[in-house]
């Protein structure tokens, strides 16, 4: 029988932990097939451009080189995603979009040979004008994409006329906002191993969505589903950053091991990686917020601006999500949300925890912020008027039914603010050149698919008795480290009454798992998780139907020894496998023209509140005090959900006030961790971080997801309390020192910063 | 992952024998002590000698010996058995500071006090990788200290300085936290070579001239550090300007030593600034002499410090604000030194006093 310590709500410990710490686990760089060759990547280094010709150096020794063109592809020459519009390799006489695009792959039986045959090829391209920042892309002098260079626009209207609800307000506050591009950082590089065995491509690697990367091979490669098998190798983090890029660099692994007859292994240099992938859209929001005298929100029209890169990669579901949560948790009777993704020639931006939430957040969260000052109200009381409670309608018209936990997680935040704070935290003195300030925000995070995604994914999770005997959790979805596979242990094992240990949760592999749908959007816990529950006890009752049938007797204990049962089962029958798909809870509804509906299934809730220190000596911020209340419907594993969010809290601190990833003319100028730099545990505060728990009916157990909204609003109390500080607002990120000076300065001059 | 391009290694067991290996070889050969500068030089494709000398192996360059005239350092002692060493005073607390804050534990235990005074000058258009640095066309700072296997350093050299582009020389920036901090404390090295040893300032090591800052001739090894005693009436600091309080280079770093009479007046002063040329800045303190530490000495100090710094756009944080802030370092780590107290002064000081074990 499970003991306390296994079920969901406690913290056993993580199943991959004593791998990874002893380093048994086998990431993709462990991986050595016999006679595996070493590929690298030839890339484009102009930002725009017609590549005209290929050329290989004669004085060069091919004759252990494999080399690959787009001319050996043999199926499209597309990533296929959302607009199949990315090449797996420029063609000779295709476009050149961005500084850092694959044109050819080499592979050699080492490093240093593959290297120098990547050396050893020269790129005739034409250059074209180029694209690097919005206004450019909105004035469309150059085309990248249709006339007016938009990969995507949503609209999002509730109730009257936005205008005239303006005019009729009381106060009006209006803020434009802009947030830089942010690295994942994830601690493993993208790397994914190919090899073929006959006609069938087998590819593993380091990625998120082994169904998106099959989808994807399938069309690349000309196969059919069958002969294409994906599978994940121990991950070392994605945050969003393996959803699209493992495609790609699968398809150049799996073109190479076919043209060579050999496996091939492509893994990225960090510099190669921070350069080439996807990193998080810089965005500018434009913001109009309408309130009563006595505080209450009336009118908000949000224009919405994200930087999309070469390609059309994830960018619209970033943006619309972006755009769903744009006019914030907040009773707003009028509403128009307007938001574009433009094509730039940066490096596709792409899917980045928070997932176009970020970005809006921090707009919204600013005005409420400046929105109290212009009344003279206290934030949190203006918030208090005008957070949803159960039953409120969202700006897409959904009604909340159930799991609303606006209020609790601000009161959570307000009740710790009063106790004092953490010993041996990081101050600076009390002094008169150091200046303090408070920021708040409250936030919501959609769990799962927007709008009909879920419906239509109809995502699936087995629970079986594997042939051996042993119970066995089989999902696509991926644990990164985030701690998937503890937390469909600990669901299954609950349902079947077993100890943890018990179960097993198999390696995600196209061939072996379902389609559980990618693994992002916050929806592993509250969808798969939902779907390994139902599975689970549904094996649970076969195997008590089976005890009654091989003549247990009612009060034999081998009757609730699932473990024991399953054996048997195993020896008298075979597999068992309970496979469950999703299906949406009843009464939800979401029209994808007009953009109308129950926007998610269920929202998460949170609250954060920032002490900040200025030194006005050096304009450096340091965040005293950082208390975060996250309302995750039921934490299946605490220990588990408190790191993801002290994790993401501090990822939203990096891109708040350190993270820049900077551009010149296209190319990243800090691609590596000694420039590109990320806060370490010195500059990370003393975390005051608080579970909520509102259940969800629908979740397993009632949890929801909680990947996502701790990134989504710290960046916005961090620059409201460094605005409290100094009186001079601060309206982008990061607030690097320097930043934080040029605005000071701009602000002192009178002018806007 | 990025890889070392391959060579011969040798690891002799004197000094003198590493320095007759390299000036034999010529300029293919590298010294490799610690490696955390050398190495990711060599992935990097900023080197490539045919011959690498270890040190490892020359135990004489890591003792550390403590006499009444001071102390002598081999250069092999690593930064954190500097930061760390008994022998040092209070009076030697810039190079405490300098040696403790320098990278991260990992670096400071593997990376010596020697090299850190050899290390390369740095520029957000050089250390890059090679693809990198090809896309731009290359820059004038060549890859240093090595043999030029024709085919894989052709063309590695443009005319052009991308920082300062009109101009003909490297402004490649000196991010030894070491040097400006041995500086300010008076210290000398000694070299050796094939023909015997001389001994010269830390002030006299290095040229401002990114691309090859050392005044050393080639087959020159550094051996050790001089470190001068100094009475309880120095005081000492070590200011460092960076994005956070680990890892990273200096962007800006002010040495400082002053001598103060019971009065309160400055007797003897130095002070060196990094991060902010080509080599260590020697800042002229004449200024201070005779006079009270007060607010206003402080300012005009500070100010005047700052002046022959050329912050460029070539390391993190924009010049403005480097420049900006390394004034206020200047002036914060006056004050330190004239005593006020550390809840009165900025970040920096945090930031030093958290390198530091309390005495």
């Amino acid at each position: 029988m499970i003991g306390l310590g296994e079920r969901v709500g406690a913290s056993p410990p993580r199943v991959d932990g004593a791998a990874k710490v002893t380093g048994a686990a086998r990431y993709v760089d462990d991986l050595q097939p016999p006679g595996c060759l070493v590929g690298r990547t030839v890339r484009s280094r102009v930002a725009h451009g017609v590549l005209r010709a290929l050329e290989r150096d004669p004085g060069f020794d091919w004759s252990d080189v494999t080399f690959v063109t787009a001319a050996d592809v043999p199926g499209r020459n597309v990533v296929t995603l959302i607009e199949d519009d990315q090449p797996v390799l420029v063609p000779v006489g295709g476009t050149i979009r961005h500084h850092d695009e694959a044109v050819a792959l080499v592979a050699a039986p080492t490093k240093e040979k593959a290297e120098a045959a990547r050396a050893a090829v020269r790129l005739v391209v034409d250059p074209l004008p180029a694209i690097f920042t919005l206004d450019d892309a909105l004035r469309a002098e150059v085309k990248l994409h249709g006339q007016d260079n938009v990969f995507k626009r949503f609209e999002v209207t509730r109730g009257d006329d936005v205008e005239r609800a303006l005019a009729a307000c009381d106060v009006v506050v209006e803020g434009v906002y802009e947030t830089g591009a942010q690295e994942q950082m994830y601690i493993e590089p993208q790397g994914m191993l190919a090899a073929w065995e006959g006609d069938t491509c087998h590819v593993t690697g380091s990625l998120q969505c082994p169904y998106y990367v099959h989808k994807a091979l399938k069309v690349t490669l000309g196969l059919p589903a069958e002969r294409v098998v994906i599978t994940q190798a121990v991950t070392g983090g994605g945050f969003g950053g393996k959803e699209e890029y493992p495609s790609m660099i699968g398809a150049h692994a799996a073109l190479l091991a076919r043209a060579a007859g050999r496996p091939v292994k492509v893994v990225y240099e960090r510099d190669e990686d921070v350069a080439a992938t996807t990193k998080r859209h810089p965005s500018r929001v434009r913001h109009r917020l309408g309130l009563a005298k006595d505080g209450r929100m009336l009118a908000a029209d949000v224009d919405v601006l994200f930087d999309g890169g070469a390609y059309a990669t994830l960018t619209q579901v970033v943006l619309s999500r972006g755009v769903l949560h744009a006019a914030g948790p907040y009773r707003i009777p009028t509403v128009r949300i307007v938001g574009r993704a433009l094509a730039t020639n940066h490096p596709p931006h792409g899917a980045f925890r928070g997932f176009g939430a970020p970005q809006t957040t921090f707009a919204y969260e600013r005005q409420t912020a400046k929105a109290a000052r212009a009344l003279g109200m206290d934030p949190v009381a203006l918030r208090r008027l005008n957070l949803y409670r159960d039953g409120d309608v969202t700006a897409t018209g959904q009604t909340l039914r159930g799991s609303v936990a606006a209020h609790p997680t601000l009161d959570r935040v307000v009740a710790q603010l009063e106790q004092p704070p953490p010993a041996g935290r990081r101050t600076l003195p009390q002094a008169p050149h150091v200046k303090r300030g408070r920021g708040v925000a409250t936030y919501f995070h959609g769990s799962g698919f927007t709008g009909s995604g879920e419906e239509r994914l109809k995502g699936q999770a087995t629970v079986a008795v594997a042939a051996d005997g042993v119970l066995e959790v089989r999902a696509g979805s991926t644990d990164m480290g985030q701690g998937a596979t503890t937390t469909f242990a600990q669901i299954a094992a609950t349902a079947l009454d077993v100890h943890v240990s018990q179960v097993r949760v198999a390696q995600p592999s196209t061939d072996k798992v379902p389609d559980s749908g990618p693994t992002v959007a916050s929806r592993t816990c509250m969808i798969v998780g939902g779907l390994v529950d139902q599975a689970a006890r549904a094996v649970r009752s076969k195997l008590e139907a089976f005890a009654a049938e091989v003549g247990l007797a009612a009060d034999d204990p081998a009757r609730g020894d699932l473990p024991a049962l399953a054996r048997r089962w195993a020896a008298a029958r075979g597999e068992l496998a309970e496979t469950h798909t999703y299906r949406p809870p009843a009464g939800i509804r979401w029209d994808d023209q007009t953009y109308r509906g129950d926007a998610y299934p269920v929202f998460g809730w949170a609250a954060c509140a920032v002490d900040v220190a200025v030194d006005t000596d050096t304009w450096e911020v340091v965040v005293e005090r950082c208390v975060h209340a996250v309302d995750v419907g039921k934490a299946i594993n605490p220990t588990i959900v408190q790191g993801q969010i002290d994790g993401g809290t501090v990822q939203a601190l990096g891109w708040a006030l350190w993270e820049s990833v900077q551009y010149r003319e296209g190319k990243v100028l800090n691609d590596r961790m000694t420039n590109c730099i990320i806060p370490t545990a010195i500059e990370a505060p003393e975390l005051e971080t608080l579970l909520v728990e509102e259940p969800y009916a629908h979740g397993p157990f009632g949890a929801k997801g909680v990947g996502e909204i701790p990134m989504d609003g710290p960046g916005a109390a961090v620059a409201s309390a460094v605005e409290d500080a100094l009186g001079v607002a601060m309206d982008e990120l990061p607030l690097l020192p320097e930043v934080v000076h040029r605005r000071v300065r701009a602000g002192r001059a009178g002018g806007a910063a | 992952m990025m890889r070392c391009p391959p060579f011969r290694y040798l690891a002799p067991e004197t000094a003198a024998e590493a320095a007759r290996l390299v000036a034999a070889h010529g300029p293919g050969a590298a010294l490799l002590a610690g490696g955390t500068d050398l190495l990711p030089r060599l992935k990097r494709g900023q080197a490539a000698p045919d011959l690498v000398v270890g040190l490892t192996r020359v135990a004489a360059l890591r003792r550390a010996r403590a006499g009444a005239d001071g102390l002598e350092l081999g250069a092999g002692v690593t930064l954190a058995a500097t930061a760390r060493h008994a022998a040092l005073t209070p009076a030697h607390r810039a190079l405490a500071l300098a040696a403790g804050g320098a990278a991260t534990p990992h670096v400071r235990n593997m990376g010596t006090l020697g090299g850190n005074l050899c290390a390369d000058t740095r520029c957000g258009y050089y250390d890059q990788p090679r693809p990198w640095r090809e896309a731009i066309g290359f820059c004038l700072k060549a890859p240093a200290g090595c043999a030029e296997p024709a085919a894989a350093r052709a063309g590695e050299v443009a005319g052009t300085c991308w920082v300062a582009p009109g101009g003909r020389r490297c402004w490649a920036v000196a991010s030894s936290d070491a040097a400006p901090a041995l500086i300010a404390l008076g210290a000398e090295v000694t070299v050796c070579s094939g023909e015997g040893s001389r001994r010269l300032a830390v002030a006299a090591l290095h040229r401002d001239d990114g691309r090859a800052p050392l005044l050393l001739a080639p087959g020159e090894v550094l051996t050790t550090i001089h470190v001068p005693a100094l009475g309880p009436a120095w005081r000492t600091t070590y200011w460092k300007l960076r994005r956070r309080g680990s890892f990273d280079f200096p962007v800006g770093a002010v040495a400082l030593a002053v001598r103060l009479a019971a009065s309160g007046e400055v007797l003897e002063a130095r002070a060196a600034l990094g991060g902010v040329a080509s080599r260590p800045l020697v800042v002229e303190t004449d200024a201070l002499l005779g006079r009270r530490l007060d607010d206003e000495a402080v300012g005009a100090f500070a100010e005047a410090a700052v002046a022959p710094a050329r912050p460029l756009d070539n390391t993190d944080y924009q010049p403005a604000w480097r420049r900006r802030a390394l004034r206020e370092a200047v002036a914060g780590a006056l004050r330190e030194v004239r005593g006020d107290p550390p809840e009165a002064l900025g970040v920096l000081a945090r930031a030093a006093a958290r390198v530091l074990p309390r005495a």
